[in-house]
């Protein structure tokens, strides 16, 4: 189920969300992808913004749409030592969000500090 | 400088695989390297052995297939994401592999740079 | 292939796997457990049921790593490590403990 994998180079990741949850497969995607880099003893950076910040709104019900709910899974990443979580402030106000309205634990960063935030990666990948 | 590349699209809906694709061949051509080209999401169907595109326009997959010859690239599709699909060994064009995520991840600690082509 | 349990059809992959999760139930849990002959003692019900229980609340089940390390919180630190689960289950708790748990097959990579 997991790859051995040593190398000793620690690398920022960061994946940043930008999608909503569903209607594409992006979203569920990006998740899959983080728990896997989550065995890799990497430092994993896990941005929401723009639409992404949908992903971990709480109360999700995909209801007859015969999708998936993978909503609660953002919850395990905590399980995974995944816990950098980071929310951009404008794209919750944007939306008529806060902070209260997610389901996960996160920072708030307004834009400025997320962008430089992300500058400090070593490798960003964006869905 | 050593590239890995990763390939988020399918190869006819989007410009995504063409533009990973020119990129790698001019990489090579300047005498980068490429460490790994990767394929995620829909990006796994650039894989399929069945794709035959009409002869008057390019054949993305084939294309793949004939620079992995050329310089022993490293075509890595993501096996999750290909079970999905149906991109499994019985349908993978030649030229191919499939495996984790895990190589993805390597790919981008072990490249200078990882050029990731999609939306 | 189908297993079938009190006359039901239960539909499975190739490997064994439910094709519906919402199938599952403990007769059917002895039957899997059966084909992989896996004696299922309390011990073997502990964990099937622990991963029922992170299944439900999650919607994925969980690496091993971070398996051991929940049942090691829960259960003790006897319990959360790799030996105990490969003695319960040889072939490996993600696929045998999964595949009797009723939960999909697990997609992470092989």
């Amino acid at each position: 189920m997991e790859e051995e994998f040593e190398s000793g180079v620690v690398k920022k990741f960061m994946y940043v969300n930008r999608k909503v949850p569903y209607g594409t497969i992006y979203a569920l995607e990006v998740l899959e992808m983080i728990l896997i880099s989550a065995a890799f003893d990497q430092d994993v950076h896990v941005a929401f913004l723009d639409d992404g910040v949908y992903q971990i709104k709480k109360g999700q019900s995909t209801g007859d749409s015969g999708m998936k709910n993978f909503s609660p899974t953002y919850r395990a990443l905590e399980g995974y030592d995944i816990e950098k979580l980071y929310v951009e402030k404008e794209s919750l106000e944007e939306r008529g969000l806060t902070e209260a309205d997610l389901l996960v634990p996160v920072e708030v960063l307004s834009r400025t500090e997320l962008a430089q935030l992300m500058s400090e990666m070593d490798m960003v990948l964006s869905a | 400088m050593k590239f890995a590349i990763l390939v988020n699209e399918g190869p006819y809906n989007h410009q995504a695989s063409d533009s990973a694709y020119l990129f790698a061949k001019a990489a090579l051509d300047r005498g980068h390297e490429i460490f790994r080209v990767f394929f995620y999401y829909d990006g796994v169907l650039n894989a399929t052995r069945h794709a035959e595109p009409p002869t008057d326009d390019r054949n993305v997959g084939r294309n793949w297939q004939k620079l992995a010859e050329q310089h022993q690239l490293d075509l890595v599709v993501c096996v999750a994401a290909g079970l999905r699909r149906g991109i499994v060994e019985d349908t993978l064009a030649p030229g191919f592999r499939i495996s984790g995520l895990g190589q993805l991840i390597e790919a981008g600690i072990q490249a200078d740079r990882l050029v990731a082509f999609g939306d | 292939m189908a297993y079938t349990v009190s006359g039901k059809t239960v539909e499975a992959d190739e490997e064994g796997y439910l094709v519906n999760i919402n199938e599952w139930n403990e007769e059917l849990a002895g039957l899997i457990a059966k084909d992989e002959n896996v004696p299922m003692t309390p011990e073997h019900w502990e964990v099937v049921n622990f991963l029922r229980e992170y299944y439900a609340e999650y919607q994925i089940a969980p690496a091993v790593r971070v398996l051991t390390k929940a049942i090691a919180k829960k259960m003790g630190p006897e319990k959360g490590s790799n030996k105990y689960l490969y003695e319960l289950f040889p072939y490996g708790p993600a696929k045998q403990a999964c595949k009797i748990a009723g939960l999909p097959k697990p997609t992470g990579c092989v």
